[in-house]
């Protein structure tokens, strides 16, 4: 994929004196160092130059040091040590109210608005000063941010009834509204779709050229280097370097974000054995009743991985779930090998061998109050040699979580650790450790590298490579296209509960792939 | 291994401070109002240890008075752990006595009518329990609600049925005849009243502590306790450990009942408990649902409630100050997570 610079060249080659007191710095970070109470270090010594009217990248993995670093300019952590400077001043910055006054917003990986008010009341909400709701101010501020901006967005409408997309441009104009300055962007892509990620591009340029600054933490480096003026790369919670993006390519910027890469493994496809699971005209209903798979026929072989394209909301997660048994079918079938599993107990599935990585990790995958060794026992709790006749053997747990910490390379302090400690890398790799030691016949794998790092999506791949090579069937949801490429044998899209084509991986037509995932075709 | 298993985690530290911080503030608070009372509080507390552990005899009353609040206790922490509030365990003791006293008087006598009451005693808690956990597993019916309510059932029902169908002939008050003497509970220490009651939920300490951390149940509890989802996502039968770890709660509720009547009554009274079913709901929280911990919760509310007796007539101060601090305890402990989390923030506190 080309990247297009969008970015003016008016800042990359601008000389700037790198003193925190030089007014051209919107923020100016000295010597920033957090240490949490568990002992994390996220960040340390931290100097860092952000100037006024520039989009400024903060790239790296995930656990170095990027949110948290934000989440100091914007009041919500404190750090141990260090400065902050706002235009050339030091500012102490108690609260996120602090720095609201000073003109700084945060647009948080998970949003903040209330599903239930309308975008209006939302943003009443913020800016309400006396106890009286004007509502009429508020749609005349909305009205006039809306039109600066260039967006289009409907203060009558409810919060749940928007897109994803949508909503995150409502915490945006919410921001703007209470006269921000400073927009700090977390992830704010990994929630959109290819097609919403060039239109908020868009605003962000907008944003530049209305003089506000944009900072925008982010891992994918095509990003960064698409749409910021300087990149700054953070690696276990120091600053690696600050560059400007003129000078940067992606083969630098990777060197840079990782130490030690691991060489990108030489993808054989699968050799596809006999049909393992079949699912025959499935219907199956969402939370709120509709329809939501509508007359799914799916295969997946032994021995094959069966990449499922398409953009999310298309009935994919009820999909993974009337398979697994946590939905319940209206009509069709769901066979593995000869055996039908419809509306089987998710106990009954489980133990029949499909093994199941859900995307929602920390709320399904994992008890993060639990040990490590409970975790990795939550499927065969019930068996020997977890335990014998309803009595738990914790020896055999404990023996059981250290052989699979060293095979995963989990980073935990101990086997008995509770997982709410680890990094949600870590968190994943033990859901992963789990699931493929179950030994199952068929392995679902629902957005298995969504927010993870680039070492730590690359080992999970090579596990599913593997697991492929054993004559396991995998079944992998993805919104990430670059994923499903990479290692499927088989492309289905879906669209509106339907597979609407199938391509195979030497015949790929990539636009006509996007196409279908859009229900153009 | 063995070492592993010594070391105190930061979990299990957090809640023994978050206990003893609770604890601290009860007192501090009543202090107060010891002050206000022109009561020297330091002195009001010396006598309020010693008239719980005085001496030999005031030491096993407070043994017998901890007995039905830590069979209480031992069961709402199960339900508790798998975050289903029990509030009916006052109930499901009065129905566990009222039935494990017919079953002794309908049996007569022997060895058989005394593990017959227990049995039965102990079911009839679990019956009492099993109404709203059908409710609550079949219907989604909130179980606080339903548990709270069945209190009022039950206790009232007790009442009708010692008023009337099995009134004692040869007394002047709404009671039930007395237990035949061979299924009383032993003495276990002579002189005193210490019954064999007291070494009975001693000995449930141990069996409770092993269900919940040795088990395939306790586990399932904790999991579908902590996280639900996750615990449908690994194919566990949700309602089925929910309904269980709530009969079994009262079940426990049924035994204390039955216990105190054994041990203590030896019949069925309108007064056979002053509210052991909530005392045990703060037990539980100020125990963070650990076995060991509420044993110790429910030692030092017995004090609590054996001391201001003495305290009463020593420094006349009114009973009324068992529910002041047993209140002021429920709060604290309530308090206490935003408490300890706020004394972290300011750097007070380091765990």
């Amino acid at each position: 994929m080309a990247i297009t610079p969008l970015s003016s060249p008016f800042f990359e080659k601008r000389e700037v004196n790198s003193t925190p007191q030089n007014e051209e710095y919107a923020i100016f970070l000295k010597n920033i160092s957090k240490t949490f109470p568990n002992g994390t270090v996220a960040n340390q010594d931290v100097t860092l130059g952000i100037l006024r009217g520039e989009v400024h990248a903060i790239l790296g993995e995930n656990g170095a040091g990027k949110t948290t670093l934000m989440r100091i300019i914007s009041g919500i952590l404190k750090p141990d040590k260090g400065e902050i400077f706002i235009d050339g001043k030091p500012v102490k910055i108690r609260d996120p109210r602090d720095a609201s006054r000073l003109g700084i917003g945060m647009v948080h990986q998970h949003f903040t608005l209330i599903p239930e008010f309308t975008v209006r009341e939302n943003i009443a909400l913020v800016l309400a000063t006396s106890p009286w709701l004007d509502l009429k101010k508020v749609d005349e501020k909305i009205a006039a941010v809306s039109k600066d901006m260039g967006l289009e967005i409907d203060p009558e409408s409810k919060i749940e009834s928007l897109p994803v997309g949508k909503r995150q441009l409502v915490e945006i104009l919410r921001l703007l509204c209470q006269d921000v300055r400073i927009l700090i962007l977390d992830e704010p892509t990994s929630v959109l779709t290819p097609i919403e990620v060039d239109s908020f591009f868009k605003m962000i340029m907008n944003l530049k050229s209305s003089g506000k600054t944009v900072v925008l933490i982010t891992h994918k480096m095509k990003e960064a280097l698409q749409i910021s003026d300087r990149i700054t790369v953070l690696r276990g919670g120091r600053v690696i370097r600050t560059i400007p993006t003129s000078d940067a390519n992606e083969a630098l910027l990777a060197s840079l974000v990782v130490e030690g890469m691991l060489p990108a493994p030489t993808l054989v496809r699968g050799t596809p054995g006999d049909i393992i699971l079949k699912v025959e005209s499935l219907k199956v209903k969402d939370d709120r009743g509709r329809i939501a798979v509508d007359g799914l026929n799916l295969t997946v072989r032994s021995g094959e991985i069966v990449g499922i394209a398409g953009v999310a909301g298309n009935g994919q997660k009820e999909l993974v779930e009337a398979i697994t048994g946590l939905r319940k079918v209206e009509s069709g079938a769901v066979k593995l090998l000869s055996q039908d599993i419809t509306n089987k107990p998710t106990r009954f599935i489980i133990e029949k061998g499909i093994s199941y990585i859900p995307e929602d990790r920390m709320h399904r995958g994992v008890v993060l109050t639990m040990g490590v060794h409970e975790n990795l026992a939550l499927k065969c709790i019930e068996k020997p040699p977890m335990s014998k006749s309803k009595i738990i053997d914790r020896r055999s747990m404990v023996k059981n979580a250290e052989s699979l910490i060293s095979k995963f390379s989990i980073k935990a302090s101990d086997p008995c650790t509770s997982v709410e400690n680890l990094s949600g890398g870590n968190i994943q790799k033990l859901i992963v450790a789990r699931e493929l030691s179950n030994g199952g016949l068929v392995l679902i794998a629902e957005q298995p590298t969504a927010g993870l790092d680039i070492k730590a999506s690359e080992a999970v791949h090579q596990k599913l490579v593997e697991l492929r090579s054993m004559g396991v069937g995998i079944l992998l949801v993805s919104s990430d296209l670059d994923e499903i490429m990479k290692l499927s044998d088989r492309i289905c899209v879906i669209f509106g509960g339907k597979i609407v084509g199938e391509f195979m991986p030497e015949n790929l037509d990539v636009e006509r792939l996007s196409r279908l995932m859009l229900g153009a075709d | 291994m063995v070492e592993r298993q010594l070391t105190i985690s930061r979990g299990t530290k957090r809640s023994i401070v978050k206990a003893l911080l609770s604890v601290v503030l009860t007192l501090a608070v009543t202090s107060v109002v010891f002050l206000i009372n022109n009561v020297n509080p330091i002195l009001a507390f010396i006598y309020m240890f010693q008239g719980a552990f005085g001496d030999i005899n005031l030491a096993s009353e407070t043994m017998i008075r901890m007995t039905p609040i830590l069979i209480v206790s031992l069961g709402l922490a199960v339900s508790f752990k798998c975050k289903i509030w029990n509030i009916g365990a006052e109930g499901q003791l009065y129905i566990g006595a009222m039935l494990g006293t017919i079953a002794a008087i309908g049996i007569g006598g022997g060895p058989l009518s005394l593990l017959a009451a227990l049995v039965v005693g102990a079911v009839g808690g679990l019956l009492w329990a099993a109404g709203p956990a059908l409710m609550k597993v079949k219907l989604g019916i909130n179980e606080v609600i339903t548990t709270f309510l069945m209190n009022f059932v039950g206790i009232y029902l007790v009442q009708w049925m010692i008023s009337y169908p099995f009134r004692s002939p040869d007394t002047y008050f709404p009671e039930s005849s007395a237990i035949p003497s061979s299924s009383a509970l032993a003495v276990i220490l002579p002189g005193t009243r210490l019954h064999l009651g007291v070494a009975l939920a001693l000995a449930l300490v141990p069996l409770v502590y092993f269900l919940l951390e040795r088990t395939t149940f306790g586990y399932k509890v904790k999991v579908v306790g902590e996280n639900p989802e996750a615990a449908r996502y690994g194919g566990m039968e949700i309602g089925k450990v929910i309904f269980v770890s709530l009969v079994f709660s009262g079940l426990l509720a049924g035994l204390a009942g039955i216990t105190e009547v054994m041990g203590i009554q030896f019949r069925v009274r309108g007064s056979l408990s002053p509210g052991y079913g909530y005392t045990g709901i703060v037990v539980a929280l100020l125990g963070n649902n650990n076995p060991i911990g509420v044993a110790l919760a429910s030692l030092f509310l017995a004090a609590i409630m054996n001391g201001s007796s003495t305290l009463a007539w020593t420094m006349n101060i009114p009973m009324g100050i068992v529910d002041l601090m047993q209140g002021l305890l429920f709060i604290f402990v309530l308090a206490s997570e935003p408490l300890v989390r706020f004394l972290e923030r300011r750097g007070v506190l380091k765990l």
